[in-house]
């Protein structure tokens, strides 16, 4: 075994392992055992338990957001320090100190590569079952011979297998052989969907989930770029990648839009748009306490008592000098 | 020092200078922000592999690579830089020797 496989290995049997776990309840559930869609919905569960293992450090990041709250005039101090000095020199010293103000406070909410990290071995074990399986070779672990040559035929809509790409179909296409249109569409709507999800998660938080500061911030611009920059990485790796691969970002960029949604609505970032929005919904519902509604509950506990009201020169009386 | 063999001992380096600035301008941009250390860890391992040479620098950016995880504290964390310094750093990133004359 060469230096990737025996590195990939341990995360090759656990991504069989999640998958096989996922066909056999979905079988069990009366779903066609060689379907494609079967194996889709295996893919599905899939990212759906290893993004959800990734919840707790999103969690974390989200705190140390709202933390940011208390340094934000600390933070201002830094940008307007350093405003309107655009040379490299000026802006490093920039982040150093911004840096260095996140660590005195314990509110860095950067989350460090680790995430992204977590996730690309974890795609190239399933890129490389996918492989194994496309020639119908067991997997390393829980995919047996039988499951693998299952998975490997499994096609959508009748002939577009799993394990097939726009690119080798393109290849024959240019070749004047035989090729499957039904796998150049799939993968071309997938690149199509994985972009809009993009898309719509990044403006999400662009347009309602910035406070000021952030968005005069250099880090804003780069954001900007990104936006344009990945709908070129999808169209490529659309291009590239099996559609049983492409299942899994597709899916995963789906998980990622709907979890900010969740965030941006229930605990919008300070001082942004989303955070107005919140506060008139709750405001109309008559359930707005505070920004922070848990502190005024320490503050006032409730009376279990009514308070007798008093008549005002009984009241005078009590309260009155003594004489 | 002869000339020709400070460049080929530089070489190693150099040519791992010139696969991290490709992975600064063409991959780092897709992550955006999210390194929790100044320097980012890309910008460590540049000036690790500049300081220390392809083998020794690439471990240290490896350690680098380990310390930055959720959980870290972040903060700088610069390079610890060489007590003798013996080369100079082009504006592009490549190390060559120090021209002589100047002692």
């Amino acid at each position: 075994m060469d230096l990737l496989g025996t590195i990939l290995w341990p995360l090759k049997w656990a991504v069989e392992l999640l998958l096989v776990a996922f066909h056999s309840l979905f079988s069990v559930l009366g779903m066609d055992t060689d379907a494609g869609l079967t194996w889709v919905l295996s893919i599905v569960g899939l990212v759906i338990v290893v993004r959800a293992a990734l919840i707790p450090i999103f969690v974390r990041q989200i705190k140390s957001q709202r933390k940011m709250l208390e340094v934000a005039p600390q933070l201002k101090k830094i940008q307007d320090k350093y405003k309107g000095k655009k040379d490299q020199f000026s802006r490093e010293a920039m982040s150093r100190e911004t840096m260095d103000l996140y660590k005195r406070t314990g509110t860095n909410p950067l989350s460090s590569c680790l995430p992204l990290l977590l996730q690309m071995p974890i795609f190239f074990a399933l890129f490389s079952v996918l492989n194994d399986a496309q020639r119908s070779q067991a997997g390393v672990g829980p995919l047996n011979d039988d499951l693998a040559k299952s998975f490997g035929s499994a096609t959508l809509f009748g002939d577009a297998p799993l394990h097939d790409s726009f690119a080798s179909q393109w290849t024959k296409m240019i070749a004047g052989q035989d090729f499957n249109a039904v796998v150049m569409w799939i993968a071309a709507i997938m690149v199509v969907l994985m972009t809009a999800s993009q898309f719509i998660t990044q403006l999400q938080i662009v347009s309602k989930n910035m406070s000021p500061e952030t968005k005069a911030s250099p880090m804003f611009k780069q954001q900007r770029i990104m936006l344009y920059l990945l709908p070129l990485v999808f169209a490529f790796s659309g291009v590239a990648f099996p559609l049983g691969v492409m299942f899994y970002w597709l899916t995963s960029n789906i998980w990622t839009m709907i979890q900010q949604f969740l965030v941006i609505r229930n605990m919008p970032t300070p001082g942004s748009e989303a955070a107005k929005a919140r506060e008139e919904r709750l405001a109309r519902k008559g359930k707005l306490i505070a920004t922070d509604g848990d502190v005024i509950v320490v503050e006032e506990p409730k009376k279990s008592q009514r308070q007798q009201p008093i008549a005002k020169n009984r009241a005078k009386k009590q309260t009155g000098p003594k004489k | 020092m002869n000339r020709f063999l400070t460049t080929l001992i530089l070489l190693p380096r150099n040519a791992g200078v010139l696969v991290l600035r490709a992975y600064r301008a063409l991959i780092s941009p897709l992550y955006g922000d999210v390194c929790r250390y100044y320097p980012s860890c890309s910008a460590y391992a540049l000036g690790a592999v500049q300081e220390y040479g392809l083998i020794v620098g690439s471990a240290r950016a490896g350690l680098r690579l380990g310390r930055c995880h959720p959980w870290a504290e972040g903060g700088i964390d610069d390079v610890p830089p060489k007590r003798n310094r013996r080369y100079t750093v082009t504006s592009f990133g490549f190390v060559i020797a120090t021209s002589h004359g100047k002692g």
